[in-house]
């Protein structure tokens, strides 16, 4: 018995619903059961169906974006489940089991930790020169990636099944992550210098105070370390940039007196 | 041997234990306590496929992994230790591993279960095994990542939602 | 205005269900979905400028498994409306009117983050419906409880747009008059230090080695190559 492609990218729609129910107890378990439906609907019948279901809307979480791989893996393996020619050693249930964990630490790292600052990274530096098109630079540049780890992946899942996790094992998506970090990094550098030199030339300050910057950036850095809230540093930031810009001509004026 | 991280979470190592613990420890050793993934080669492969290459990841069962955390060899790093549930993590303690802090991460739900906070769900038997680890003198808290607030786990019980 | 605050509800709800429910295409970013309300309004320069400051705050707090962020997605939203229409209603504009729509919503992303979490946690019901649904035999059933929990992600976003822009129209008009002078030294200041916390945070909370020293020499080369060209 064979999926037909239409009712694979019935499945990939539904798979954009994924997170609708989230809840703190089975996380996309439910999401997960309704994107396959349409897929188990066509292998199973009455009794069988409803039992499947059963299993299915258990406790379940993995990256939104690699989330269409294990569907399409989990399709394939139904699929054989059906028409008999299984493996027997694997279970759909530990193959879900096995993957989830490890794809969504892959996907925490690569998309919401690499790739996220790193688009925003590119945007911004449209945005503060005041181009109006920054917004989209930023859902293109970052779209890209996670675009085709959902089609791509989704295809190729369902291709290979079990085999799907090779990739993730020989790529080493992980350091991968690290690079893109990494990256980010070095562009928000830039993106910092180039916030502070153009705001010195509009006040017509000199430029060489620009890498004082620096101090109270690698401060603010290290207490947040500490796991100290952004809402406490921004707070603290703008109530002495608040205090200072108040009695800044005071001060200046009785130091010159 | 250095142990920054002592965790119960049963998700193991993912994006929690990665993106947020990770740096806010400085750990550069990842240690987990588990049978059931160390008595299977492509779990455990998955798993380790899950970490950068920089960092170490030593996966064991609850037992050999008591007898690498107290041998010398890793003396030099900076471990991060999960446990997939209460009763390994006292089991590792009967056994001979010292700790003096266990944070809770995740405990999904299931039947039998009382709810303690949105990631902690508990049964008696579970109770049971952190009443026992308090008692020897661990600081049990419960702070799924660095920057929720730090809750003692025993503040958690009034709160607590079905049967115990 | 009222249509203006309806539209603004209405991008307030597709990016807001962005965030966790659907799609996740990142519509629900800050630096989107602020110049994207500001359009709708008719001034997306303002968005932008918002966009900016708001994008980087929370960039750092990842949405892994159960944690939940605070609402950055709603505060820009509310803070575009509130700095189009109060910019209207108070015949100001400029910066500081901007910031101060700002420093009324980034508290209130607290209220976001809460609301989130309860939607999370309401959802939690559907389970046991789902479960009735399967065992009634109602697959339909069940696939109508997990859209159901749009209703509560839906909620949750919308009520933080609401509690921000309640907010905003009541300490703003009051608070404008007494703070619009002594904001006008700092306002250019306050416009920079808030995209250069959020840069803060990320180094000091990005799982990379060094993260902090990599910043100092990129923001330094950087810094001496506009010098000099």
């Amino acid at each position: 018995m064979v999926i037909s492609w239409k009712t694979r990218l019935y499945i990939w729609f539904r798979l954009l619903l994924l997170q609708a129910s989230w809840n703190f107890e089975r996380l996309q378990g439910v999401g997960f059961f309704y994107a396959l439906l349409p897929g188990l609907r066509k292998l199973y019948k009455g009794e069988e169906l409803l039992a499947v279901s059963r299993k299915y809307v258990g406790y379940f979480n993995t990256h939104v974006y690699l989330a269409p791989m294990v569907a399409g893996a989990v399709l394939k393996l139904e699929e054989d489940k059906a028409s008999g020619e299984a493996d027997p050693t694997v279970q759909v249930d530990d193959f879900k089991e096995m993957v989830a964990a490890p794809y969504a630490a892959i996907g925490d790292a690569l998309f919401w930790g690499g790739l996220r600052p790193l688009a925003a990274g590119v945007s911004l530096f449209f945005a503060i020169k005041g181009i109006l098109w920054a917004p989209l630079i930023f859902v293109v540049t970052y779209n890209l990636v996670p675009t085709w780890f959902r089609t791509v992946f989704f295809v190729r899942g369902y291709r290979q099944g079990m085999e799907s996790v090779e990739f993730i094992q020989k790529n080493r998506l992980p350091d991968w992550a690290i690079h893109t970090k990494e990256t980010a990094i070095v562009l928000l550098g830039g993106l910092s210098a180039f916030m502070v030199f153009s705001h010195l030339n509009q006040q017509q300050l000199p430029s060489w105070l620009g890498l004082l910057t620096l101090v109270p950036m690698v401060m603010l850095g290290l207490v947040a370390r500490k796991g100290m809230s952004t809402l406490f540093l921004v707070t603290v930031t703008v109530v002495t940039i608040f205090l200072l810009g108040l009695f800044w001509a005071d001060m200046v004026y009785l130091i010159a007196s | 041997m250095n142990l920054v991280l002592t965790r119960i979470d049963n998700r193991l190592i993912h994006g929690q234990v990665l993106e947020a613990w990770v740096p806010f420890v400085k750990a550069d050793c990842i240690v987990v306590a588990n049978d059931s993934i160390a008595g299977n080669p492509l779990k455990k492969m998955m798993m380790q496929a899950s970490v950068p290459s920089r960092m170490r990841v030593e996966i064991g069962t609850v037992a050999d992994s008591v007898v690498l955390l107290n041998s010398s060899q890793l003396n030099r790093c900076r471990v991060l230790l999960l446990f997939g549930t209460t009763s390994d993590a006292v089991r590792a303690y009967r056994e001979g591993l010292s700790y003096d802090q266990l944070n809770l991460g995740n405990l999904h739900a299931d039947k039998g279960k009382a709810r303690f906070s949105c990631t902690l769900f508990l049964n008696p038997a579970d109770m049971d095994d952190l009443e026992m680890l308090d008692q020897a003198g661990v600081k049990i808290t419960s702070r799924c990542i660095p920057a929720d607030g730090e809750r003692s786990w025993r503040k958690l019980i009034p709160s607590a939602k079905g049967p115990i | 205005m009222t249509g203006s605050l309806a539209f603004g509800a209405l991008i307030s709800l597709v990016c807001g269900l962005d965030r966790v429910a659907i799609l996740q295409i990142m519509i629900s970013r800050p630096i989107v979905a602020a110049p994207l309300t500001a359009m709708a309004l008719g001034e997306p320069l303002v968005g932008v400028q918002i966009g900016v400051m708001v994008e980087l705050l929370w960039l750092a707090r990842l949405p892994v498994g159960a944690a939940v962020p605070p609402d950055d997605t709603q505060v820009a939203i509310a803070s575009s409306v509130l700095a189009i229409l109060l910019g209207q209603e108070l015949n100001a504009s400029g910066i500081e009117l901007l910031l101060l729509c700002l420093l009324v919503a980034i508290p209130l992303g607290k209220i976001g983050q809460y609301f989130d979490h309860y939607a999370r946690q309401y959802n939690v019901r559907l389970i046991d419906r789902v479960d009735t649904a399967l065992d009634r035999g109602s697959l339909l059933g069940a696939e109508f409880q997990h859209l159901r929990g749009l209703t509560s992600f839906s909620l949750a976003a919308v009520g933080t747009y609401v509690a921000i822009v309640l907010g905003g129209f009541v300490a703003i008009p009051f608070l404008w008059p007494l703070l619009n002078q002594s904001l006008s030294h700092s306002s250019a200041w306050i416009q920079l230090a808030l995209p250069l916390v959020g840069v803060a945070v990320i180094l000091g909370t990005i799982n990379v080695s060094r993260a902090i020293t990599l910043f100092c020499a990129s923001f330094c080369m950087s810094f001496l190559l506009m010098w000099l060209v």
